[in-house]
């Protein structure tokens, strides 16, 4: 029976078949062929599939083309253009210079007056009532509808307790009720699931922001203490804000960018 | 068995491959066409039928792998070692471990994506819930990418793993690098392991199979070992030791005396001393190999020595056992594989040893009930002292003699082969032992064509036999024709004999023809004796008619027959006892009341046909009495009645006249709206 390495035991006895080399070159170059058969005959979702790949694969090699045809040969190069530099018709005049240097402290408290905070995303997309509630209706006769369930993801925090079921007025379904975001830190570009305190600011309305409602765009306030971030004081920040960058309800999860 | 044979683990697909595959199988086994104006509970369950799937068939074929990896507990301890030699355990068991935990995320991801599509509204929210779902399962796939590639690299060198049998007789081969055991397994055995001039050609056990007295021994080939600690040895002697230290098997030690291995008698003595401790309790047999190079008698005497202490170590192991001191020899044995010279006493020795071990422990085990009959030949105990010789009749002593006689003396044929050239050169003759007519003919070429005819055709040993038989067929044959070949001709005959013969010809036809239509409805129709003649075909008249047609004279016989008629009899008393009624009827053996009437009528009319009332029961027809008849006549009257109105010939007639009957079809809207135009 073959044992151990076989296959290269036989070829140290007994070499190549007569033709191997042959054989093998001729085969690699029918693969040429053989593919091009397939990305014109494939079809369906197979085709698609085929023709990604192969548009990536072409990329590449017309990318490694290019480098190889780099020369080594000189070019010539533009000069950089200085700073403060003037075209010729511009020469004569003067240059106003301004007397006030605007700091950067003003212009944040310019920005806090104004009401206006930098965030990843600034407009939204607003969310109809319609869309949030699904009228539930109740009673015996089931004409009461006065009772609403929120469709989109949801917090509650962890001392929550319903309302009597009665006198329920907004359900919230525990199967949308979210605990843990994807929150990415801008700068340093890699991703944490963090535990949300609370939704600080729904920008579709006070009574989202009350019910806990997470829609895209809404800021939440997420635990950063495994980040270990410090402030300049020397203690340890343990809450930051993030801003929610996706509709949680169609991807069934939280991801958020950290406002930093 | 599992624990021997690891080559039916399937192939473990890398990262990319498996997401492929899954996804793909998705895409093709579930329903793919979906609408935005279904019902919601449609789409929902559309999707998580999705999800659902995927998460199956992941978990199938991560269970599969998790499933016929084995686990290194499980299996015997000689391959638990032999596979953390190789494999390193921990690397194995945290590759085996990320994937099941994959498997448990991607159930968990699974689970919570179908308790959220339970609340999905949309089309476009279940679809990207669903999208969600398969992706994240991928994503868990694509992180254990790296231990799917180093399972399967596990997986080919296992199965390449020579299948070992822990528990069976082993023969194990150990030494220093080149001293020649590859060389000595691939002359007891079929095994062809690789013979080279350099250090550590065999990098891992091989095993063959050899036999002795009717038992199958394994032998296996170790890579050399080098006199090293424990610690700095290298996977490939840790194979060796690793057979040495689980198997309970015959020890051969391998020792070069002639040194041409480039180590030295010292060193392998140094080496056999550092891993006695292994061969504990193991039958060890010191083989000296290469002895065509150097004879064992001329090594020096510090050597001599060393090998002597080796020898005494090996006795050790014999005395351990309780075994017979004759045995010295089968301890240091010489041998050279070159020469062949002493393999075969090397290898029965190893093996008589083995058994004798191997029995030993079995007698004293529990189970030697199970195995006595194996060992022990019961024998008859002598009642008394006499002889009993096998009795053999004097005839067969005489013609075994006389059959070895023969024997010697007959010249075989391959004999004569082998005195003329041997097989190639020499041919027998097959002609020799013809028996014919002429000895000369012996060696003529027969003709196989003569005249555009096979030969052969024509070839018949009682040829002339035949031709005898036939001749005398042909002779009976035409006498008989001779005899029956007389014909009619038509002059022969006269006026009255042609009338006579046509007369009988027209009767004979007539015959024929009543006899086929009587046949052709004797299947439905049911055999009645002549006395219930229904149609009144047998009368006297027609006997009279008959006889009248031959030419005799009929009155007599009809007299005859009508006097020993029924209905005459009948007929008589019926006149005198119409009056009195029906006490005087009892006695008589007089028809039915029913034939009564028809004899009746009988007597007014006799020559007229008659026809019978519907509900009169004849006795042939089958019914029980009228009543039951009439009934018959309505079902069958009822059952025809339908087809009739539509004028149809029968139940099988099914002819339309006309398909499409033109006043039915035309002038109407063709969608049927109004039947007018």
């Amino acid at each position: 029976m073959p044992q151990g390495d076989y296959i290269e035991l036989h070829r140290k006895r007994h070499g190549y078949r007569h033709d191997h080399f042959e054989r093998k070159r001729k085969k690699e170059a029918r693969e040429v062929h053989k593919r091009s058969a397939i990305a014109q005959k494939a079809l369906g979702i197979k085709g698609k599939m085929f023709a990604k790949k192969r548009y990536a694969e072409k990329a590449l090699l017309k990318k490694t083309l290019l480098m190889h045809e780099e020369s080594t040969s000189r070019r010539k190069v533009d000069d950089d253009v200085q700073d403060g530099a003037v075209p010729a018709y511009l020469l004569d005049r003067e240059n106003t210079t301004r007397a006030k240097v605007l700091s950067n402290t003003i212009k944040q408290k310019r920005k806090e007056k104004a009401g206006k905070w930098e965030v990843p995303l600034p407009k939204v997309r607003p969310v109809a009532e319609d869309e949030m509630f699904k009228v539930i209706r109740s009673g015996k006769r089931k004409t009461k509808q006065w009772k609403r369930m929120v469709t989109k993801a949801t917090f509650v925090g962890p001392g929550f307790t319903r309302k009597p079921p009665k006198y329920e007025r907004f359900i919230r379904p525990s199967g949308l009720r979210f605990n843990k975001a994807h929150v990415t830190h801008p700068e340093l570009k890699c991703t944490f699931n963090l535990e949300i305190i609370g939704v600080k600011k729904n920008p579709n309305g006070p009574m989202y922001t009350s019910l806990g409602v997470m829609t895209k765009g809404t800021i939440i306030e997420v635990n950063v203490s495994e980040l270990g971030l410090v402030t300049p004081a020397g203690k340890v920040v343990w809450g930051k804000y993030a801003q929610v960058t996706n509709n949680p309800e169609n991807d069934g999860c939280i991801n958020a960018v950290l406002l930093v | 068995m599992v624990q021997y044979n690891f080559k039916k683990i399937t192939v473990v697909p890398n990262g990319k491959d498996l997401i492929d595959i899954i996804l793909s199988r998705t895409q093709r086994q579930t329903p793919t066409v979906v609408h935005k104006g279904y019902a919601i509970s449609r789409l929902r369950q559309f999707y998580m039928r999705k999800v659902k799937y995927t998460q199956q068939n992941f978990h199938e074929k991560l269970s599969a792998i998790i499933d016929e990896f084995p686990r290194l507990d499980d299996i015997h301890p000689f391959y638990g070692d032999l596979l953390h030699v190789l494999y390193n355990k921990d690397h194995y068991k945290l590759a085996l471990g990320q994937v099941n935990t994959a498997r448990n995320l991607i159930s968990k991801i699974a689970k919570d994506y179908v308790k959220l599509l339970k609340y999905g509204d949309s089309l476009y929210r279940c679809k990207s819930l669903k999208v969600a779902a398969l992706g994240r399962m991928c994503t868990v796939i694509k992180r254990i990418s790296p231990s799917l590639a180093y399972l399967e690299q596990i997986r080919q060198h296992m199965a390449r793993l020579p299948s070992i049998d822990p528990n069976t007789r082993t023969i194990l081969i150990c030494g220093y690098p080149n001293v020649g055991k590859s060389s000595f397994i691939n002359k007891i055995t079929r095994a062809d392991v690789d013979v080279q001039p350099y250090a550590f050609t065999t990098k891992s056990l091989f095993v063959g199979h050899t036999d002795y007295k009717y038992l199958r021994y394994q032998v296996i080939d170790t890579p050399g070992i080098l006199d090293r600690p424990f610690e700095d040895r290298n996977i490939i002697e840790m194979c060796s030791i690793t057979a040495l230290a689980h198997l309970r098997a015959a020890i051969l030690f391998f020792l070069d005396i002639s040194g041409s291995c480039g180590y030295s008698i010292a060193q392998q003595a140094a080496l056999f001393h550092s891993i006695k401790s292994l061969f504990m309790n193991k039958p060890l047999i010191v083989v000296c190999n290469k002895t065509d190079l150097q004879p064992l008698e001329g090594i020096s005497e510090e050597d001599m020595k060393l090998v002597m202490e080796m020898k005494a170590e090996a006795m050790k192991t014999v005395m351990g056992q309780g075994g017979e001191p004759a045995n010295e020899e089968a301890v240091l044995v010489t041998m050279s594989t070159l020469t062949e010279d002493g393999v075969i006493a090397v290898k029965n020795a190893a093996c008589e040893r083995l058994l004798d071990q191997r029995v030993e422990i079995k007698m004293k085990s529990k189970k030697i009930n199970d195995c006595l009959n194996r060992f022990h030949v019961a024998m008859p105990k002598p009642r008394d002292q006499k002889e009993r010789p096998p009795c053999i009749p004097q005839a067969v002593l005489e013609a075994r003699a006389k059959e070895a006689a023969e024997k010697e003396r007959r010249k075989t044929e391959k004999d004569l082969e082998n005195e003329n050239g041997g097989a190639g050169v020499y041919s027998a003759s097959l002609k020799k032992h013809y028996i014919l007519a002429n000895d000369e003919w012996k060696e003529d070429i027969m003709p196989e064509i003569l005249d555009g005819h096979n030969v052969a055709d024509f070839i018949d040993p009682d040829i002339l036999l035949r031709l005898e038989e036939l001749e005398r067929e042909e002779g009976l044959r035409q006498a008989e024709e001779e005899d029956d070949d007389f014909e009619m001709d038509g002059e022969e005959l006269n006026a009255e004999e042609k009338e006579a013969l046509a007369e009988i010809r027209k009767k004979k036809s007539l015959l024929i023809q009543q006899h086929r239509i009587k046949k052709s409805t004797a299947e439905s129709r049911s055999i009645m004796p002549r006395k219930f003649d229904k149609n009144k075909e047998f009368t006297s008249e027609r006997m009279g008619r008959q006889l009248t047609a031959l030419g005799l004279d009929p009155s007599l016989a009809i007299n005859r027959a009508r006097s020993r008629s029924l209905s005459r009899k009948g007929r008589k008393r019926e006149r005198s006892s119409d009056n009195h009624g029906d006490a005087m009827d009892v006695d008589m053996d007089t028809p039915s009341k029913k034939l009564r009437a028809r004899s009746r009528s009988l007597s007014l009319s006799r020559s007229r046909s008659r026809s019978r009332p519907p509900s009169e029961v004849t006795p042939g027809d089958g019914f029980k009495d009228s009543a039951q008849k009439v009934k018959a006549i309505k079902i069958a009257k009822k059952s025809v009645k339908k087809r009739n109105k539509d004028a149809r010939k029968g139940e099988a007639d099914r002819v339309i006249p006309s398909l499409k009957p033109k006043h039915l079809f035309s002038g109407k809207r063709s969608i049927g709206k109004t039947q007018r135009r």
